[in-house]
């Protein structure tokens, strides 16, 4: 088996030149020396069996930040057959230095040089056979997202690869060349093998930055884009959700419900009405997932997230964050995982954690299955988009109330410093494949999380054998009637109990446990729930399901990026206090007033 | 020399240009910095410069955002 490793500054296109070249086999992996998980495909380049790896991106292999620490230690640990190097082709003049210094390396590097159409339009033309043989090694011009050149692309890795021999890099640090020399040989090749305009003007950009960027209207645009997004996922996906629910109870009715007769009750209870619909449930929220997945997929492409980060980083910065911080904040919206990851290029570690500290209060899209049930169920059309509306508020305010609190603690001196890359369309293949990676991630984690939770708490609700399913005397009601001195005074009752233990491995298992607790869905689930808790509660409900902690997921991601298990145990103590205490305020609050 | 007084990237305007002489930080904001495309000899135009917020500099083909207390980091002299 070859290796094959894709290296690249952020923004030059390297994770799309993966997907091209890897298409959707892509898995993420362990390496030896890595701390973190790396994105790797196997492939075949002509008749060779190829592993092909996706570093993080960097902008030199000098750096302190975990992710130029990550492409280090990835280099001296792992032999490579042949290195990628993809450059943006319209930074060659900024961008080569970073190829001449794995040449010097004694890597074999095949050049990479991607967005040749955009250098096209911005009249800048690149001579690749003049700087392939200035550098001594094969240079291709391409486009990643629209395709052109990829079939000499891959030729020349798969050519590069058939002579080469695994290399290995020792000491790497000490053997990085100076970087002014390699500054100087890239500006000698660009002089003689690219002509480009004394200016690059990108005419689009400037007039859409002239807007978004607005001193005094970009940043309230830049909130009326989000709340667009958030709008778009509520109106069209509740008719897309109500007709996967309508599938799954077509094919209970037709297929599921015969087998009673033929199963033994009790089994048939276990597999229809506990396993069956709760999983059903669940994944009837596929599709409002996927649609704001895709959208987030849009907005992240467009290269809108780095103005995002101008525009916030002002606030940001008085919180001691960044506008990098609010951008991954804006991420955890999606999933609270990959925005811990994110964090990865900031350089200071202070900075990295009170990143980390605050982004598993982002509403994520798992919590946002449970809102959107519970609105539906207990508030009328009107009022249930305002209440979702108030948790994304309180989703904030936890935030920066977080941030202001540890602030001080955690104070760092990394400069703020960001590439604003042009507005880009977003490519179709390419937003669909991420939504397909969300797919596939929520499909691995309902066969393992949200299938073990249902069947446990099927179980818990149904055992001791005897007991009135979901009633008292069973497992679910003792740990109920534990629990309760503490979650009694916020407002949640012990059956509701339970089901926030359950939650607290992954949020999706909270509907799919109450159906299987209950083997109510529907309407029928929705009127159990109001008996259960009145508007108020319920609140207080949605409240600490929002604070109290993610999911196990993001708490082991935080201990695997912070690498400090005092880290992580104070960030799940912060979390469950000021869960309790945010619930406990809001429900005896609006008490008092007598609501 | 009267435009002497400007010495850093942050004080200039909206629309300005200047030379880069160099950066004032420890080695490894520094080394950021270079790699990011703020090399002493490059030319330096600011593009916005809002009254809060980060200052946007364009640096040949590459734009970037930086707060102005990295952009006082950077010493230049004025062309002309």
């Amino acid at each position: 088996m070859k290796r094959f490793a894709i290296v690249g500054m952020p923004n030059t296109g390297k994770s799309t030149f993966f997907n091209r070249l890897t298409g959707s086999a892509s898995r993420v992996g362990n390496w030896p020396g890595v701390t973190v998980d790396l994105l790797s495909a196997r492939v075949v380049l002509g008749g060779d069996a190829v592993e092909v790896v996706d570093l993080p991106g960097i902008y030199d292999l000098h750096g302190f930040s975990d992710d130029e620490q990550v492409v280090r230690s990835f280099l001296e640990n792992n032999p490579l057959d042949a290195v990628g190097v993809i450059l943006n082709a319209t930074q060659l003049d900024h961008q080569l230095p970073l190829a001449l210094q794995i040449c010097k390396l004694g890597l074999r590097p095949v050049i990479l040089i991607n967005m040749i159409d955009e250098a096209d339009q911005l009249g800048v033309r690149i001579d690749a056979g003049a700087l392939s043989s200035a550098i001594g090694c094969p240079v291709v011009l391409l486009s990643a997202r629209h395709g052109t050149g990829f079939a000499d692309a891959r030729d020349a890795i798969t050519m590069e690869l058939r002579e080469a021999s695994p290399v290995s890099l020792n000491a790497l640090r000490e053997n990085l060349h100076a970087d002014d020399e390699l500054v100087q040989h890239a500006e000698a090749l660009v002089s003689e093998s690219v002509s480009a305009p004394s200016k690059l003007v990108r005419k689009m950009t400037e007039r859409i930055d002239h807007v978004l960027l607005h001193p005094v209207f970009g940043l309230p645009l830049f909130f009326l884009a989000m709340f667009l997004v958030f709008q778009a996922v509520y109106t069209l996906g509740a008719p897309l959700q109500d007709g996967v629910a309508y599938l799954l109870e077509l094919f209970r009715t037709w297929t599921l419900e015969p087998l009673e007769t033929v199963l033994p009750s009790g089994l048939y209870g276990f597999l229809v009405d506990g396993l069956y619909d709760g999983v059903g449930t669940v994944a009837s929220f596929i599709p409002v997932i996927i649609l704001f997945f895709f959208l987030m997929a849009i907005v992240e492409d467009s290269g809108y997230l780095a103005r995002a980060a101008f525009l916030t980083d002002s606030l940001m910065a008085r919180l001691g964050l960044d506008g990098r911080g609010f951008v991954m904040i804006l991420m955890g919206f999606g999933c609270n995982v990959p925005a811990l990851m994110g964090t990865r290029v900031m350089r200071s570690r202070a900075l990295r954690l009170l990143s980390m500290l605050v982004i598993p209060f982002s509403l994520c899209s798992a919590r946002l299955q449970v809102y959107l049930f519970i609105t539906t169920a207990l508030f009328t059309a009107s009022q249930a988009p305002l209440v979702l509306f108030f948790m994304y508020l309180a989703s904030f305010a936890a935030a920066f109330l977080t941030a202001l609190v540890f602030g001080r603690r955690l104070k760092s001196d990394e400069p703020f410093v960001l590439e604003l890359p042009p507005y880009r369309q977003p490519v179709l293949k390419q937003v669909l494949l991420r939504g397909w990676h969300e797919i596939s991630h929520f499909l691995r984690r309902a066969s393992t999380f949200i299938i073990t939770g249902v069947v446990l708490v099927w179980l818990l609700t149904h055992f001791p054998a005897g007991s009135t399913p979901g009633g008292a005397g069973t497992y679910a009601s003792m740990l109920g009637q534990w629990i309760k001195p503490v979650l009694d005074p916020i407002g949640i009752s012990a059956d509701m109990s339970v089901i926030l233990l359950f939650g607290f491995v992954a949020k999706e298992i909270v509907i799919g446990a109450l159906v299987a607790m209950t083997g109510l869905d529907g309407s029928a689930l929705a009127g159990y729930l109001a008996t259960q808790m009145d508007s108020i509660q319920a609140i207080s409900f949605m409240l600490f399901v929002l604070l109290y902690t993610p999911c196990l997921s993001t708490l082991a991601t935080q201990l695997s990026e912070s690498r400090s298990w005092k880290f992580a145990s104070y960030s799940l103590a912060w979390s469950l206090g000021l869960a309790w205490a945010v619930s406990f305020s809001f429900y005896q609050g609006a008490r008092l007033l007598g609501y | 020399m009267s435009m002497n007084n400007i010495d850093n990237l942050s004080s200039l305007r909206k629309g300005q240009t200047a030379l880069i002489t160099g950066i004032h930080a420890p080695d490894s904001i520094r080394h950021r910095l270079q790699a990011m495309g703020l090399r002493t000899g490059r030319e330096a135009e600011v593009i916005r410069r809002p009254r809060h917020g980060p200052m946007q500099i364009r640096i040949g083909s590459v734009n970037l955002i930086m707060r102005r207390c990295d952009a006082a980091r950077v010493t230049i002299s004025t062309l002309q």
